[in-house]
C-alpha cells in the first residue's frame, strides 16, 4: 500500500535519513522504533509530503507522491509530535477548523466531530479550550483532529510523549482499535519498545538514520537466539567485578543496573559458577541470578549497544 | 476560507491582552493625549498683541505713479485702461487694514494708527508689542509688482524692541496675509473676480475650508498606527502556528495554501475595520471630534480608512508569507515592530511631519498611515472628493503589490 524506497534527507552536511526502505500493507499495524535523533520524525514527514526528500520516493499504491502529494494526503491521518492544536480555541472548534480544512462536508462534519470524540472519550470536554486540558487530553484531541477525513492510514508520531499513564493507555487503546476494528493501517513511531511490542505487527529499527533491523517481533527476537540475557542481582558492585565479567569468554555485553549488572551472553555453559567465583574474590555476594526472556530493547541494545533512551 | 477567516478571528478574538491593547488602547491614548497636548492649540486664545499701524504711503501719489509709469509703456490704448480700471480695484493698503480691523484678529490683536516716532516711543516703554509698518511707494510696488509683474521692493515691516512668541506669531500671521494678498493680486489680473482671503486667528483659512483640533490630530494619528499593530499581531500569531506545528497539519489537509494566506488578509481586514471605527466612535461621543459634519464627510472618512484598512491587511498577508522564512520567532516580531514603528514615525503618527527633514516628510507621506493620514486631515478641511482619489488609488496598489509579492513569495509544499 505504501512504501519509501532508498529515502534520504540531507540538511547541509548531515545525512539525517540513510536510503530507508520500509512498507505498509493494508490493515497493518507497524512500528517504526528509535531513540531520539535516529530520523523518524524526518522519515514521517517525508513521507507525509511535508518535507521533500533529498533522494528517493514514496509510493502509493506503486504510484509516487513526490511530485504530486494531493493523493497521499487525502488518504493519511498524521499525529504530529507537538500537539498541534489552537490552544485559543475549544476542543470542538479546532475540529469544526480542521474538519472544513480537510473539505469534509458540512452536511457529516457534526456527526464525524462526536465520531472521533467519541473515539478518543472527549466528548463530554469538547466545548473547553485547549489550553484548560492537561497534556494527555490534548494529545488524544491531536489523534482525533487526524481521524476526521476518514484516512486509510494513520501514522503517529510518539503520540504518548510526557503524559501520564492513564491517557497513555487509552491512547495505546484507541490505536489498537482503529487498526483492528477499523481496519485502518498504522505506522507508529515510538522510543517506547513496550508500546510499540503491544501495538504493532511488525517493527523497523532505526538508528543514526538507518533502519537497522525489521521483521516481526519473533523474527527480531531471533535475532538474540543465540545470546542470554542475565540480570545479576549484587550485594554491591565494584569496577573490577565489571572488568573482571567482561573478560569472561563467553560474556559479550556487561551494562550496570541499578541492582547490579545485565550481562548479554552466548547461549550455552551457564555463567553462574564463572559468576559466584569472580564476585567471591572481589568479596561480593550474589543475591539474585536470573536469565531473561529477550525483548525488543535486548534487540536494540545488541543492534546499536546502547539503550533507547540512551 | 470561511473556516480560515473564522479561525483567525476566534483566536485574535479569545486573546484578550490583544484586544485589550488594540481596541482599549487606542481610546485611551487618544483621551489622554488631548488632555496632555491641548494646551498648545488653546495658547493661541490667550495671545494679546498690542501693536502699532504706521501707514506712510500715499495711496492716491501711488496710483498716479503707477499711471504715470503705464503711459511711458509701450502697449495698446486698451490694455491700458484696462490696467487702470484694475488698478483702482486694488487697494492695497486698504486691505491691510481690513485685515487688522477683522473680528477674529480684533479678538486678541490690537493695532492703533500712529506716527513712526510715537510708535517707537511706545515700543521702547513696553505700551507696545510691535510696530506693523506700510513703508511709502507701498500702493505702487504692490500695484507694479501684481500687475506688470515688476519686482516688489516695498514690503511691510515690523519693528519690535525683542523677539517674542507674540512677535513671531504677528510675522506668521503678516506673512499668510502677504502670501494670501499676492495670491489675491494674481487672481485679480487673471480677471478673476473673488472676494479677498485674509487670514483668521491662529490659523490660515483657505476658501472654504475648516480647522482641526488637537483631538481630532490624534484621532486621525492613533486611527492610522494601531492599524499597523495588529498587522504586527497577526503575523506574529502565524510564528505560533508554525512552531506549534498548526501550520503543518494545515498543509497536510491538501487545502489550498492560498486560503491560509487570504484567510489573514480577510481576517486582518474586519479586525482594522472594526478597530478604527469602535475608536471613531467611541472617541467623538467622548470628545466629539468632528461635529456636526455631513453625510458625505462620514461617507468619505468610511471610503478612505476602508482603503487603508485594505492596504494594511495586505501588509499583514506580505509579514505572514516572511514569518514562514523565518526561523526565529523573535526575529520575526522585531523585524515587523521595526518597519511598524518607521511606518509609524515617518508617517507622521507620534508627531506631526513638520518635524522631520524635508526629504522623510516626502518618504513619509507615501506610508499607507502617513498618506491617509495627510488626505484624511485635508478631507476634514476642504471635503474634496478629487483630492482623495489619489490616495485611494495608492492605497488600493499598495495592498495589490503587497498580495503579489506575498503570493509569489508563499513557500511551495515541502519548502519548510
Amino acid at each position: 500500500m505504501l512504501e519509501t524506497i532508498k529515502l534520504s534527507k540531507r540538511f547541509k552536511d548531515k545525512k539525517v535519513v540513510d536510503e530507508v526502505n520500509l512498507y505498509l500493507n493494508k490493515g497493518e499495524s507497524v512500528g517504526l522504533l528509535g531513540p531520539n535523533g535516529a530520523g523518524k520524525s524526518t522519515t514521517i514527514s517525508m513521507i507525509s509530503s511535508l518535507l521533500r526528500p533529498t533522494s528517493g520516493d514514496v509510493k502509493l499504491d506503486g504510484k509516487s507522491t513526490i511530485k504530486n502529494s494531493s493523493e497521499i494526503r487525502n488518504v493519511l491521518g498524521v499525529v504530529p509530535q507537538e500537539i498541534a492544536l489552537y490552544e485559543e480555541l475549544s476542543a470542538y472548534e479546532n475540529l469544526k477548523f480542521f474538519g472544513r480544512a480537510y473539505r469534509v462536508k458540512k452536511a457529516i462534519l457534526e456527526k464525524r466531530i462526536q465520531e472521533v470524540l467519541e473515539i478518543v472519550g472527549l466528548k463530554d470536554r469538547q466545548k473547553e479550550l485547549i489550553k484548560t486540558f492537561s497534556g494527555g487530553m490534548k494529545r488524544r484531541i491531536n489523534i482525533a483532529a487526524a481521524l476526521l477525513h476518514h484516512p486509510q492510514i494513520l501514522i503517529l508520531d510518539e503520540p504518548t510523549v510526557g503524559i501520564d499513564p492513564q491517557s497513555r493507555n487509552h491512547i495505546l487503546e484507541t490505536v489498537q482499535q482503529l487498526n483492528e476494528t477499523r481496519g485502518m493501517t498504522v505506522l507508529y513511531t515510538s522510543h517506547y519498545m513496550e508500546e510499540v511490542e503491544q501495538l504493532c505487527n511488525r517493527v523497523y529499527i532505526m538508528d543514526h538514520g538507518n533502519i537497522i533491523a525489521s521483521g516481526t517481533k519473533d523474527e527480531l527476537l531471533s535475532i538474540l537466539s543465540s545470546e542470554d540475557t542475565i540480570l545479576v542481582e549484587l550485594s554491591n558492585r565494584s569496577d573490577t567485578l565489571m572488568e573482571t565479567i567482561k573478560a569472561l569468554p563467553k560474556v559479550l555485553q556487561v551494562e550496570e543496573t541499578s541492582e547490579g549488572f545485565r550481562i548479554i551472553a552466548r547461549k550455552g555453559k551457564s555463567l553462574l559458577n564463572d559468576l559466584v567465583h569472580a564476585a567471591d574474590k572481589e568479596g561480593i555476594q550474589i543475591l539474585n541470578y536470573q536469565v531473561e526472556i529477550p525483548s525488543l530493547e535486548d534487540v536494540f541494545l545488541h543492534l546499536t549497544g546502547k539503550t533507547l533512551r540512551d | 476560507m470561511g473556516a480560515f477567516i473564522k479561525k483567525d478571528l476566534l483566536v485574535f478574538w479569545r486573546d484578550r491582552k490583544e484586544i485589550l491593547i488594540s481596541l482599549i488602547l487606542p481610546i485611551i491614548l487618544i483621551v489622554i493625549l488631548n488632555f496632555a497636548f491641548s494646551g498648545l492649540f488653546s495658547d493661541d486664545k490667550e495671545i494679546q498683541l498690542t501693536i502699532g499701524f504706521v501707514q506712510e504711503d500715499d495711496v492716491a501719489a501711488g496710483v498716479q505713479q503707477f499711471k504715470t509709469t503705464l503711459e511711458d509703456m509701450e502697449m495698446s490704448v486698451s490694455e491700458k485702461e484696462a490696467l487702470i480700471a484694475q488698478s483702482t480695484t486694488l487697494q492695497p493698503v486698504q486691505m491691510v487694514e481690513e485685515f487688522l480691523n477683522n473680528p477674529d484678529m480684533k479678538e486678541w490683536v490690537t493695532a492703533t494708527e500712529l506716527t513712526e516716532k510715537e510708535a517707537i516711543k511706545q515700543v521702547e516703554n513696553g505700551e507696545l508689542d510691535a510696530i506693523l509698518k506700510v513703508p511709502n511707494g507701498y500702493t505702487y510696488h504692490m500695484l507694479s509688482n501684481a500687475l506688470l509683474g515688476e519686482q516688489s521692493q516695498s514690503s511691510l515691516k515690523i519693528l519690535a524692541d525683542e523677539q517674542s512668541t507674540e512677535v513671531t506669531t504677528l510675522e506668521e500671521l503678516v506673512q499668510s496675509f502677504t502670501n494670501s494678498l499676492n495670491m489675491q493680486f494674481a487672481l485679480e489680473s487673471s480677471e478673476k473676480q473673488a472676494e479677498p482671503i485674509l487670514p483668521q486667528g491662529g490659523m490660515e483659512f483657505v476658501e472654504e475650508s475648516e480647522s482641526y483640533t488637537i483631538a481630532l490630530y490624534f484621532t486621525i494619528a492613533m486611527g492610522t498606527l494601531f492599524p499597523l499593530f495588529i498587522a504586527h499581531t497577526v503575523s506574529v500569531k502565524t510564528v505560533t502556528e508554525k512552531r506549534e506545528r498548526v501550520f503543518n497539519r494545515i498543509l497536510l489537509t491538501n487545502s489550498n495554501p492560498f486560503h491560509y494566506l487570504i484567510g489573514k488578509i480577510v481576517s486582518t481586514l474586519i479586525i482594522i475595520w472594526l478597530q478604527v471605527a469602535i475608536t471613531f466612535t467611541i472617541i467623538q461621543l467622548i470628545l466629539n471630534v468632528f461635529p456636526g459634519k455631513s453625510l458625505e464627510f462620514w461617507i468619505g472618512l468610511i471610503a478612505m480608512f476602508t482603503a487603508y484598512t485594505i492596504a494594511i491587511a495586505g501588509l499583514s498577508a506580505l509579514f505572514t508569507t516572511i514569518t514562514l522564512y523565518l526561523q526565529d520567532s523573535n526575529a520575526a516580531s522585531g523585524l515587523f515592530m521595526l518597519i511598524v514603528m518607521t511606518f509609524g514615525v515617518l508617517g507622521g503618527s507620534f508627531f506631526p511631519l513638520d518635524g522631520l527633514p524635508e526629504f522623510m516628510q516626502m518618504v513619509g507621506e507615501y506610508t499607507p498611515n502617513g498618506l491617509t493620514q495627510t488626505a484624511v486631515i485635508d478631507w476634514v478641511q476642504f471635503r474634496n472628493w478629487s483630492a482623495l482619489g489619489l490616495p485611494l488609488i495608492y492605497l488600493l496598489s499598495f495592498f495589490a503589490a503587497c498580495v503579489v509579492i506575498a503570493t509569489s513569495m508563499f513557500p511551495k509544499r515541502g519548502r519548510l
